[in-house]
């Protein structure tokens, strides 16, 4: 099929492939995809400059059709989701002041492209070594999975914090917390996906639980939130910059809003500490995608 | 120390669970059929027109655009809820 737009021909069945599997990444984790889907459309043949605009903007369709489906499941805290968006937009445009300054006093790519890698690595391997705790705490303490969080020290820290003004989030089972400790991992997320270019998900997701103490299923759904306002915004700033074409975003759309839906719904046959065992998989294979890039100068299509 | 309780049951021995995953697969080919249908009739006589705002106005273009994401999420799930409405199917939720 032809997308004139981006002018180029491209089976949309593909394209719809690729939509379903990262859909279904988004609707079960909570992120956006782009990390991976972005390679997987450049492997495909659309042009570098259609890439990310064309993303976010099936992204911003993907997030909405996984959102309300957490939502029906009881898995957003919206309260939470827009008290932390402020926090995200301020941290983006900040993230992309300080890479425009960086990139004025020389070239940054291998600092910035490195400094992601070892993020997520970290991200990783805390992820999967909390978990492994949770699944043995439930097993061997027989506790229920909703008090089973295997690293609970930083969220309690947090959400002793008692600098005004304080909110409750009735939506994530937490009495009272620092409006600041909100916005400020809003903050931390923006200034990195600023930065790196990236939704920020797979960063908000572990700040949600593991900064904040947000429950697994909450975090999820609330973080799909969040993509989908910065997703929607992105899309537009990219747009007015002629680098979405929206009937590839479309088609791709139409594979996600599938797997979107069989994400989400497959988060009910999942515990907390099992879904963020799987999830601990995906910095990592970000890491790996961010490396090869760095290391070789091209992404996957030079695999 | 809380009693631990099974949050989420065995879906293969519930009932009720294989109902509800039955009616979910059912929903999911109604819902391919759906988007297979709507590609053909409507996505492939969008492309011209969008080429052509795309090259006059981009402002237009970026409206456009978001718009015809967020109108196609709601459409599908909307699309879908009625059909299983009119079936009387339970929807998953």
């Amino acid at each position: 099929m032809e997308f004139p737009i981006a002018g180029v021909v491209i089976n949309p069945l593909l394209l719809a492939g690729i939509g379903f599997l990262v859909g279904i990444l988004g609707g079960f984790f909570g992120v956006g995809g782009g990390f991976l889907a972005g390679p997987f459309m450049f492997w495909a043949g659309v042009p570098t400059n259609f890439v990310v605009g064309t993303d976010l903007a099936h992204m911003t369709g993907k997030s909405m059709v996984a959102l309300r489906r957490h939502r029906a499941l009881g898995h957003v805290d919206a309260k939470l989701g827009f008290l932390m968006l402020g926090g995200t937009i301020l941290g983006v445009e900040g993230g992309a002041r300080i890479i425009e300054a960086l990139e004025a006093a020389g070239s940054v790519d291998q600092v910035i492209g490195y400094t992601y890698v070892v993020i997520l690595l970290i991200i990783s391997a805390f992820t999967a070594f909390e978990s492994v705790r949770a699944l043995r705490m439930i097993q061997t303490d027989r506790l229920d999975v909703k008090e089973a969080l295997g690293f609970q020290a930083v969220a309690k820290r947090v959400r002793s914090i008692n600098i005004p003004p304080m909110i409750s989030l009735p939506g994530s089972g937490i009495a009272s917390i620092s409006l600041w400790s909100i916005i400020g991992v809003g903050l931390v997320t923006g200034l990195l996906a600023g930065m790196l270019g990236v939704g920020g998900g797979f960063v908000r997701m572990p700040l949600l639980i593991y900064g904040l103490g947000i429950p697994t299923h909450i975090a999820v759904g609330t973080d799909l939130f969040e993509i989908m306002f910065s997703a929607g915004f992105g899309t537009l700033t990219h747009a007015l910059k002629g680098n979405v074409d929206v009937m590839m975003a479309l088609v791709m759309h139409t594979g996600a809003a599938l797997g979107a839906q069989i994400g989400a719904i497959s988060t009910r046959f999942f515990v907390g500490p099992r879904i963020r065992l799987l999830f601990s998989i995906l910095p990592l294979v970000g890491a790996i995608l961010v490396l090869v890039r760095l290391l070789t100068g091209s992404g996957l299509e030079a695999l | 120390m809380a009693k631990r309780t099974p949050q989420h049951a065995n879906p293969i021995q519930d009932v009720a669970w294989r109902r509800l995953l039955v009616n979910f697969l059912i929903e999911l080919a109604f819902y391919g059929l759906l988007v297979v249908g709507y590609f053909f009739l409507v996505l492939r006589l969008l492309g011209d027109p969008l080429a052509r705002i795309f090259s006059d106005n981009l402002t237009l273009y970026a409206l456009a655009s978001l718009g015809l994401i967020v109108a196609q999420g709601f459409l599908l799930d909307l699309v879908v809820t009625y059909i299983l409405d009119l079936l009387g199917l339970d929807r998953l939720e």
